[in-house]
């Protein structure tokens, strides 16, 4: 999605139809624009959400009053009143302009609430343009309303971004915008369609096929069933998980038992650390018995070799005093060494005949050699192994006392709070082990769920083989299996697919993070996006990663890195080759729009946040005050702007004072007196 | 399946010809229509699975 214009029209404060270019490309990607506190600036940030979804955002206040004041006293008694957004974009080489718009009679003083409609059209490659029937399920497709609040946001307010409560959401929508969703849909529609190829194999397949394709549908059924189950319990468990994190988070604000909280907190995190670390090592162990273990008892099996081997060549027998080979190359070649001739069945034949038997093998002796050789080798072994083990037995030892003293501590610390003389601490901690007990329960019926689906997948992939080797001679139902196998086949495919693309995602999610973030701030905190797409934020103190305890400046930080990471992944994502074919040009491309950009962040955190958006999004609106933007921000972004303008403010009050803003070496004007108050939307060439 | 060490190349490759068609169709079909949650795919899918194996 490339933004290339918006138009308003007696929307909000924007008096008037006010149209704002926004085309800009890669090397010039940034809009910017300057208005004073009140001029307009989060009305034209909202003016995009509700063109493209009817929202505004929760600090629009007065959200009824959508018709400019002065258009709104002016418009006679039982008349109506339009106002209306156009934005005009493109998306994966498509021309849309999608028009919000509603037109509100005039019964009395006040404006009561209006009900816009939208429309969308497309431009086509001839030039003709298209109505969209379903306008805002295509713009959801396109961009899903809980995605925009990574692209068109206020600063201010954007750590929000990062609260536990908003993944949930955030993860089932981000499938979109990483192109997940269509493979998830087809996920859905392949069974139907499976069912509806192979009647004819339950028809005409004859006994044996009929009854297999039965079985099989028998366990598409459940496996059906078993899904939406899953899919229940996966939001019960996200449901759970929030309220959890909010109760713990009363605890952490609380005035007398926030630092029992944030203790508990760090012993939480470090015992999960040293229970996988155990895990680990346990498993190494077992790991090192399984290859190496034999090794133990193989002490007097050596010793015992050793002597063989001495008392073999003490009486004579190794090495060979004479060799097998040597004694079949003097009869093959009918002469003995002492010259005499070895003809067949003569006695000095019989006689080297008889040598043959007590010569030693080559090969024996070789191998004899080889396994002498490695008798001591083996006694390294043996010791290398024991040193191993001991040191692997001593880890787990250690590991095993630092687990049971962290479940003391944190028993302890549990208990502090379960005993809280405070009613309210005593309530909040009840009510964090209820949901605490009840989210471990919801996690064992979806581990027992995925290993139902896991056996139950295997079960049709073997009966889908038994089907394949069933006798079939009706040729209508042989099409059917044919083209069934097809559709399982892929079917089987994109659920890899999806698999490969989640996790792919994540990973690459996690690592643009991290690089964004460690860009911006200076301090030693790394941030992690966890499986269940939580982001959290750690500090590496000797080689211990420990939580840290988020600031509002932090969170903003965290947010802002999150943005540009998703804004990048999305691009490169879908620029890849994959399995639809060729992208696009400008697949996975969104624009920014930010509001009050940088919030309160200090200076120097601007700058790095500024230089992050300018170099990664793809399209940046900033929509910056005086005081917010003329200092570093301004000399950041000044490279990369293709279009500056100024909201300029029209205030009624008398005692208004007039202020210029200077730009590029001109003073423009920046807060005007006026009869009525509006905002006009000027840019500045 | 476990799929941490495989490419989504890969698992393309290993569908034959008409598997291969057949996953590009079913994407570009369900990428179309991901705007109208309604829609039941299994008409046009079944057409595309006649079209390729006849």
């Amino acid at each position: 999605m490339r933004l290339h214009s918006i138009t308003l029209n007696n929307f909000r404060q924007f008096k008037g139809e006010q149209r704002f270019d926004l085309s800009s490309d890669s090397i010039k990607p940034v809009t910017l624009l300057f208005g004073a506190n009140g001029a307009g600036k989060t009305t034209f940030l909202n003016a995009f959400t509700w063109a493209l979804y009817g929202t505004l955002s929760q600090d629009m206040e007065q959200q009824q009053r959508l018709v400019t004041d002065s258009v709104w006293r002016s418009t006679p008694m039982g008349d109506s009143a339009e106002v209306s957004v156009e934005v005009v974009f493109e998306h994966e080489a498509q021309h849309f302009r999608a028009l919000r718009r509603a037109r509100v009679r005039k019964e009395s003083d006040h404006q009561s609430p209006a009900s816009p409609e939208v429309a969308l059209w497309t431009t086509n490659a001839d030039g003709s343009s298209e109505i969209v029937h379903a306008p805002q399920e295509k713009i959801l497709s396109i961009l899903p309303r809980s995605i925009s609040r990574f692209f068109f946001f206020n600063g201010e307010r954007i750590e929000k971004l990062v609260e536990k409560s908003a993944y949930s959401e955030v993860q089932q929508d981000i499938k979109v915008l990483l192109d997940l969703q269509q493979v998830e849909r087809a996920l859905d529609h392949l069974p139907k369609l499976d069912r509806k190829l192979t009647a004819d194999i339950r028809k005409h397949g004859g006994d044996k096929a009929s009854e297999i394709q039965a079985a099989i549908d028998a366990f598409r059924e459940r496996e059906s069933t078993h899904m939406q189950d899953l899919k229940i319990l996966e939001s019960d468990l996200a449901t759970l998980n929030d309220e959890r994190e909010k109760v713990t988070e009363l605890l952490r604000q609380h005035s007398t038992f926030a630092p029992v909280q944030q203790q508990r907190d760090a012993v939480t995190e470090q015992l999960a650390l040293n229970r996988r670390a155990l895990e680990m090592t346990l498993k190494e162990r077992a790991n090192l018995v399984a290859t190496r273990g034999f090794l133990a008892f193989t002490d007097d099996l050596g010793e015992a070799t050793s002597a063989m081997a001495e008392s073999l060549y003490q009486r004579g027998a190794l090495p060979a005093p004479l060799k097998r080979e040597f004694v079949d190359q003097l009869l093959a070649e009918g002469r003995c060494i002492c010259g005499t001739a070895l003809a067949d069945h003569t006695e000095p034949w019989k006689h080297v005949t008889e040598w043959r038997q007590r010569a030693g093998l080559q090969a024996v002796e070789t191998a004899w050699q080889r396994l002498r050789g490695q008798i001591e080798p083996m006694t390294a072994a043996r010791v290398d192994l024991r040193d191993l083990l001991g040191q692997i037995v001593k880890r787990i030892g250690e590991l095993r006392s630092l687990v049971s003293r962290l479940e003391e501590t944190k028993s302890e610390l549990d208990g502090k709070l379960r005993n809280s003389r405070l009613d309210d601490v005593q309530a909040l901690e009840s009510k964090r082990i209820d949901l605490d007990n009840r989210h471990g329960e919801k996690q064992r019926r979806i581990g027992a769920l995925t290993a139902e689906l896991q056996r139950i997948d295997k079960d049709i992939e073997q009966k889908t083989k038994e089907r394949k080797n069933a006798e079939v001679t009706d040729e209508l139902a042989a099409k059917a299996r044919a083209r069934s196998d097809m559709v399982q086949n892929v079917r089987k495919a994109l659920s890899e697919i999806l698999e490969i693309r989640s996790e792919r995602m994540r990973r690459r999610l996690d690592a643009e993070l991290k690089q964004v973030y460690k860009s911006i701030t200076y301090k030693n905190y790394i941030p992690t996006l966890s499986e269940g797409f939580e982001l959290s934020l750690h500090t590496d103190v000797d080689g211990v990663q420990l939580p840290v305890g988020k600031s509002t400046g932090e969170n903003q930080i965290l947010s802002l890195s999150f943005v540009a990471a998703v804004s990048k992944l999305a691009r490169e994502l879908r620029q890849e080759r994959r399995a639809e074919g060729e992208p696009p040009e400008d697949a996975g491309t969104y624009p920014i729009v930010m509001d009050a950009a940088f919030g309160s962040l200090d200076q120097n955190y601007q700058e790095a946040v500024a230089r992050a958006l300018a170099q990664m999004a793809p399209q940046l609106v900033v929509l910056v005050s005086k005081s917010q933007g003329l200092g570093k921000v301004v000399a950041e972004l000044n490279p990369y702007v293709s279009h500056l303008g100024v909201i300029e403010a029209h205030s009624s009050l008398s005692s208004t004072t007039e202020e210029d803003i200077e730009l590029r070496g001109n003073a423009y004007p920046y807060i005007r007196h006026a009869e009525t108050d509006y905002a006009q939307l000027k840019e500045i060439k | 399946m476990k799929s941490s060490e495989r490419t989504e190349e890969q698992v393309v490759q290993e569908l034959n010809a008409e598997e291969r068609v057949f996953l590009k169709r079913v994407l570009e079909i369900e990428r179309a229509k991901l705007h109208v949650s309604a829609y039941d795919a299994t008409d046009d899918l079944l057409a595309v699975v006649k079209e390729i194996l006849p």
